[in-house]
């Protein structure tokens, strides 16, 4: 059975296309395997008990140029 | 040459031109020949500048008599190939930037050059700090001077090959999921990725703003120290760049590891790791105790979840190259052009979650890092690579043990720690705490002054 996270190769296909991108046929197996373990973590969580990442911005003077 | 020049260290070739047995010249003369007779073989450099060389060699010299005391002084370097340096080539390791002069020098370059190194070259990279060069590429890859079949680790090949042959005593390097860390560890040498913020990124190429680190590599933790020092400090040209105060790191490097807490998160660090890594870090755990450190693991579960650093790498290196890659796809490496492409097929949520696992992963590290002085693990898995390998298309990303460190931020060195049957280097990855380089080196320095592993060379 395959893994539920993972990028299969229709999924694949969809996002070169919605991304306005070529890429060689030869190669959609090497790309596919480079972005399903890259997302298999991040498709395994459930989002809403992640970690925030605010704050985007923070003011401290010492921030600030010379 | 002898090697006892070759591979002399900082402060010895110092002391040497202080009481005149040496002179910046005379060096800087030896390894070029060094270069050129050993070169063509290991291919670690992509321009050579022996004019300029001999130039700041001189400069160096007529300093010396004046009695100016740098530590740094006549000491040859060579950049890796994606720093710029003004009026010299810089190629990232791309054609696509083949024939390219910067006019300006990347800050990195201008603090080594006005701490008086001689500059001898640029060392080769993967192509943009990213992918290995496939044969028949313009700008072929360096090969490990331990063993010729096997990569040197990268991205910073370049810099690791040369140091491990005795071709320069400093390189920068730039580590965005360890390509410092891991030329060092493949090479036998040292590499230090200093605190995200530590040293300037300004006029360094992009692969990935929020990952990229800069740093030296050596063959010795105090020569690390040395050549990280000039690098540290606030540069309002990179808007990463820390006000937080700089330490003395050579300074500090002799108070040994007596009480010191070292933690060792067995949790995704070693597993699946060769045993004969293992055994070698193992051991390297008891040198620590033997030395007084006080050896205890460390749990940091989220480390399980790293491998999604490869999204916000992957997304911010396309951002960085769509343009180019939309323009002129063709002068980009095989497999590299399809990699980077692969940034574009990240959506925007996915790498919001990658960094908010990131944080976690930070957060974590931190809470760790309060009850232990240092983090410590086998820098790679297994030892080098062999070309055969790496230069097949679905080799890919291997999980590894140096992207954590990116991920954080904080400051982690890698130093030798054994070798392989075969006679491959392997490595002792420590890390701290941000802007705590100072802690990592003193206990790295410790250790190697236990040890001998960084006194092996290479059979070039």
């Amino acid at each position: 059975m395959s893994d539920p996270h993972e990028l299969t190769m229709e999924e694949l296909r969809e996002r070169i296309a919605a991304a306005g991108i070529r890429i060689a046929e030869h190669r959609l197996g090497m790309v596919r395997k480079l972005l399903s373990d890259a997302l298999v973590h991040v498709r395994a969580r459930d989002s809403r008990t992640m970690k925030t990442v605010e704050p985007a911005v923070r003011f401290a003077p010492e921030t600030r140029d010379e | 040459m002898s090697d006892a020049i070759a591979y002399a260290t900082i402060r010895e070739l110092g002391a040497r031109y202080r009481r005149r047995e040496l002179s910046p010249v005379e060096v800087t003369r030896a390894l070029l020949a060094r270069i050129e007779k050993l070169d063509p073989v290991l291919r670690a450099f992509v321009t050579l500048t022996a004019d300029r060389a001999l130039a700041d060699a001189r400069a160096a010299e007529d300093a010396l008599r004046r009695g100016d005391d740098r530590p740094l002084l006549g000491i040859p370097v060579a950049h890796k190939d994606i720093y710029l340096t003004r009026g010299i080539r810089t190629t990232g390791g791309s054609a696509l930037l083949a024939d390219w002069v910067p006019d300006e020098d990347a800050t990195c370059v201008r603090r080594w050059q006005e701490a008086g190194t001689v500059l001898l070259g640029k060392l080769i990279t993967h192509e943009f700090a990213f992918g290995i060069q496939f044969p028949g590429h313009r700008l072929p890859p360096a090969r490990n001077p331990w063993n010729l079949d096997h990569i040197p680790g990268g991205s910073s090949s370049g810099s690791g090959a040369a140091l491990a042959a005795g071709l320069v005593t400093g390189a920068t390097g730039s580590d965005t999921g360890g390509s410092i860390r891991g030329p060092a560890a493949f090479c036998g040498v040292v590499g230090l990725k200093p605190t995200y913020g530590r040293s300037s990124r300004s006029g360094v190429l992009t692969l990935s703003w929020t990952l990229d680190h800069t740093g030296p590599l050596a063959r010795t933790v105090e020569d690390c120290a040395y050549l990280v020092q000039p690098l540290a400090g606030h540069d309002p040209a990179d808007p990463a760049s820390s006000r937080a105060p700089v330490d003395d790191y050579v300074a500090a490097l002799g108070g040994g590891v007596r009480g010191l807490r070292v933690g060792v998160p067995r949790n995704y660090f070693l597993d699946g790791i060769d045993p004969e890594v293992e055994r070698a870090f193992e051991a390297a755990l008891e040198t620590l105790r033997g030395l007084g450190a006080e050896v205890r693991d460390v749990r940091i579960p989220s480390l399980a979840c790293t491998h999604a650093f490869l999204l916000i790498m992957l997304a911010e290196a396309y951002a960085y190259h769509e343009g180019d890659l939309r323009a002129h796809p063709e002068l980009y490496g095989d497999v590299l052009r399809e990699r980077l492409q692969a940034g574009a097929l990240v959506t925007g949520a996915e790498y919001v979650q990658a960094q908010r696992i990131r944080a976690e992963i930070c957060a974590e590290t931190a809470e760790v890092l309060r009850t232990v002085d240092v983090l410590a693990s086998p820098t790679t898995p297994r030892p080098a690579t062999p070309f055969a390998l790496a230069h097949d298309p679905e080799f890919g990303f291997p999980r590894s043990n140096m992207p954590p460190f990116n991920i954080t931020g904080s400051p982690t060195l890698a130093l030798p720690c054994g070798f392989s049957a075969a006679g491959l280097p392997l490595s002792l990855q420590l890390s701290g705490r941000p802007f705590e380089e100072a802690t990592v080196l003193r206990a790295g320095h410790a250790y190697e002054q236990a040890t001998a592993w960084h006194t092996r060379r290479p059979p070039v």
